[in-house]
């Protein structure tokens, strides 16, 4: 597990040094020059970490709150790598999927795709080799990198075995189809969800009966009853945590916007590994405190906001800093993005089952879920109402090489934007993989978008 | 002479047909459907005439490119280009099915583009075999026929689905038989021929598809058209509708005698019971039958089907193939690999474009594996010869 014992190595010391984040950021501001041009040998190990929390361009207050968030990420992975000593069985959680049940039956939810963004602390290359190291194995090329990564790490024992999996049908054929050879790789038993198509009471009521069947599966396989008590403490902490990350999304919509994208991003990221642990819910608040305090003031995230961007499909994991490029570069500010957003509704803890019930629903809102599960008007209200709400001046639209599900509808994306007058770039890329295109591929395409709209 | 599969051969290479202008001329409506997880029961039970949509004919993926990227799969965005072509102006409505990315987002391009027909619905199969799939895969067979009766202003009664489930049984049946005679030393059909036979049957009323399949399997009795040397095939995959494509795997030396295809086994295998439970007796034939690799958690009992009847139908080799960018066959490749090799079964792996040509690669790569088998079978049998009656199979 070379690659996360340097990722935990690195998140302590981030969180050590984030006591004083003032000390922090002036030493990230002042050190820019070694790190923030290109990768190189000798900054293979921190420059995408340093380019992550800001490199010296998110305020100090911000920075403070992501210190909780680097907490969460390292318990969470030191209590998956002492699973043996500790008894604590991993179970494994797609990361499109959410963890809570996880957590109130005492065990560690591990996120295995963890790698394609954290492999990245120990270089943009890595998530590329364990790409290739599954496809070696023989998972399907145009399966999704996210889950070919799962199997590669595996593979490399770079994740801690897994004592259950689970895993869905949502967003997209490969979870559907590489999941069924992880499990086979593993030999993990797996607990598979099956997302409706729809979004109405009996699409809800079909998750739910999922949700108590993954109970029934985690009773027995791991022998044992779930804690209520300690779900219902993970539940409320999870609330806390989307309503203070539901909040910072609407304040981004205020001109300028006061916060920058890397902080949902951030967070979003917090989500998938830990949602519902303390760390992760204050992390969350004093991220909200320092942005809406910014709001209040009618302070915005960089100087001169001169172009406002709305961002579609996932954030590219070897390049998370693109935002803070694009801010630094252009004073352009990414104010809604597709994966970061929060729109989940509360969930209502009075009783067993109005939590299970309001987790199915929850689920179904959660990012990829909420616009990938069913037809194409769950993107396109979701894009409407951004572009109405959110002001943006242009849309950047990463087409991951995965996501055939929005490659089958590029026409229609590609016209509504047309009809809504909205310029807009679609890149063909890979999320995780930058053999399909490079951070200097992506930025030039991104200038040349700029320059070519008039925008700079 | 015309023989039953000349006309079989004419019926699959159209996208219409003269029986169901027919059938239409009588009143009669027609309903296309993707993918075998859509009941076609209900469908008939209206009073409609069930369609499985091909790609047939087609001229290209030109229109279609407009609305699909390329990495988009050739089977989907043929079709689409057909509709937007006007080749399924006949049709009624369209049933789809969330059988993959690729075809669930035809049912969103197909309204996006305001093409006819005008009943276009979406039939939800959940991704799981359990007892919570099953009350949700009845539910849209519910569903289903709601949307049908309000759109059609027709009523599907129960004695209507219990007839319609006792012609797609008989029909189902009348397929196994003549799949089983490929059980024999000698093979009476091709796998190109029964594809032809199998897109036949899913283009024309049921009540004609029974007497189609009568004639052939009484056309069949001692007919033989395997050479002693052929090799025995099973293949599998999803979409495979180009005869020609099967006929050069078997002008290799072989014979394909068994398949997991879209448009094989998987369409007629297991029949629906017939306990008076209506749409629940349909959901249970159609959640529970031979899966498609969309199907989670299921792949044990697929590939137990395989090695079940592996020496009944006297199989040398599997072929896998899919199409490009075929997430759900591309996972059930690397299964395959895994699983054929711990059980001693020899696989090629194939990747190809629906109508896209590149006869020569494919051709190659199976007289490879041709090859390969025949060598493995003459090495067993000097190694027996060599070792008298002291050989013993490895």
């Amino acid at each position: 597990m070379q690659y996360l014992k340097w990722s935990v190595k690195f998140f302590k010391f981030g969180y050590y040094i984030l006591t004083v984040p003032t000390l922090a950021y002036w030493a990230l501001k002042l050190a820019r020059p070694l790190y923030v041009e290109k990768e190189t040998f000798l900054n293979r190990l921190v420059r995408w970490s340093f380019l992550v929390i800001g490199g010296g361009t998110l305020p100090p207050e911000d920075l403070g709150a992501f210190r909780y968030g680097l907490k969460a990420f390292y318990d969470n992975i030191e209590n998956a790598s002492k699973a043996a000593e500790t008894g604590r069985p991993v179970v494994w959680v797609e990361w499109v999927l959410s963890s809570e049940i996880i957590n109130a039956f005492d065990a560690v939810p591990f996120l295995p795709e963890m790698v394609g963004v954290f492999g990245n602390m120990s270089g943009q290359a890595v998530p590329s080799l364990v790409v290739e190291e599954a496809e070696s194995l023989g998972f399907a090329p145009e399966n999704c990198s996210a889950i070919k990564i799962t199997a590669g790490s595996f593979s490399l024992k770079q994740i801690p075995s897994p004592k259950l999996i689970v895993a869905g049908s949502h967003p997209c054929d490969s979870s559907v189809a590489a999941y069924q050879g992880i499990a086979h790789l593993t030999g993990a038993p797996v607990f598979y969800f099956d997302a409706p198509y729809w979004r109405n009471e009996d699409a809800f009521d079909y998750y739910e009966k999922n949700m108590w069947r993954l109970i029934d599966f985690l009773e027995k396989n791991l022998h044992r009853k779930m804690d209520w008590d300690k779900l219902k403490q993970v539940v409320e902490n999870e609330n806390r945590f989307n309503f203070y990350m539901q909040e910072i999304c609407e304040m981004m919509r205020a001109i300028p916007s006061p916060a920058s994208m890397a902080t949902p991003i951030f967070a979003w990221m917090v989500r998938e590994v830990c949602i519902g642990d303390a760390n992760a819910t204050e992390m969350a608040r004093r991220m909200y405190e320092a942005v809406k305090n910014r709001y209040k003031k009618g302070i915005g995230i960089v100087k001169k906001e001169k172009l406002r961007v709305l961002w579609w499909n996932p954030t590219i994991a070897f390049l998370v800093h693109i935002f803070k490029w694009m801010e630094d570069e252009f004073g352009a500010v990414v104010v809604k993005d597709f994966i970061a957003d929060v729109r989940m509704p509360q969930v209502d803890t009075s009783s067993q089952k109005t939590m299970i019930h309001d987790m199915a629903r929850n689920h179904l809102y959660l990012a990829m879920a909420r616009q990938c599960h069913g037809p194409v008007e769950f993107i396109l209200s979701e894009l409407g109402q951004t572009i109405e709400e959110y002001a943006p001046d242009c849309l950047i639209f990463t087409g991951h090489a995965g996501c055939k599900h929005g490659w089958g509808v590029i026409g229609i994306i590609k016209d509504y934007l047309k009809k809504r007058g909205m310029p807009s770039l679609f890149m063909n890329l890979d999320l995780f993989d930058q053999r399909h295109a490079t951070e200097d591929d992506i930025k030039r395409w991104i200038t040349e978008f700029f320059r070519s709209n008039g925008f700079v | 002479m015309k023989n039953i599969l000349d006309e079989t051969r004419m019926l699959a290479s159209s996208t219409c047909n003269h029986y169901l202008e027919e059938a239409k001329k009588q009143g009669r409506k027609i309903i296309g459907y993707f993918c075998s997880y859509m009941p076609e029961e209900m469908i008939h039970a209206a009073g409609m005439i069930p369609y499985r949509m091909r790609a047939v004919e087609n001229d290209g993926t030109k229109r279609a490119d407009a609305y699909y990227s390329s990495i988009n799969c050739t089977f989907v965005r043929l079709c689409f280009n057909k509709a937007l072509a006007g080749d399924f102006e006949f049709l009624d409505g369209v049933v789809f099915v969330n059988g993959c990315d690729h075809s669930r987002r035809m049912y969103d391009n197909w309204r996006y583009a305001g093409i006819a027909p005008s009943f276009l619905h979406m039939f939800f199969s959940p991704h799981t075999v359990n007892a919570t799939a099953l009350d949700y895969f009845a539910l849209e067979c519910s569903k289903l026929k709601s949307s049908v009766e309000k759109h059609f202003q027709v009523s599907i009664t129960d004695e209507a689905l219990q007839n319609s489930i006792t012609l797609y049984n008989q029909k189902r049946r009348l397929l196994g038989d003549i799949y089983s005679m490929r059980k024999n030393k000698n093979v009476p059909i091709k796998a190109s021929e029964m594809l032809s036979v199998m897109l036949a049957v899913t283009a024309v009323p049921v009540e004609k598809a029974i007497e189609i399949l009568t004639e052939v399997k009484q056309f069949l009795s001692g007919r033989v058209v395997s050479r002693p040397e052929d090799l025995r095939l099973f293949i599998a995959g999803g979409c495979i509708e180009e005869r020609e494509h099967l006929e050069l795997i078997e002008d290799c030396g072989a014979v394909i005698v068994a398949d997991n295809i879209c448009l094989g086994m998987r369409h007629f295998f297991d029949e629906a019971q017939s306990a008076g439970n209506g749409l629940r007796d349909i959901a249970e034939r159609y959640l529970y039958h031979l899966s498609c690799p969309r199907m989670m958690g299921d792949f044990e009992r697929r590939f137990q089907y395989l090695l079940d009847i592996k020496d009944e139908y006297g199989i040398d080799g599997v072929i896998i193939e899919k199409l490009k960018f075929c997430d759900i066959w591309g996972g059930e490749i690397y299964l395959y690999r895994q699983e054929t090799k711990k059980h001693h079964l020899p696989l090629l792996a194939l990747e190809r474009e629906l109508y896209g040509g590149g006869a020569g690669q494919i051709k190659t790569r199976v007289q490879a594996f041709l090859e390969k088998l025949k060598n493995r079978q003459a090495t067993d049998e000097g190694l027996v010869r060599a070792a008298g009656s002291n050989y013993k199979v490895k």
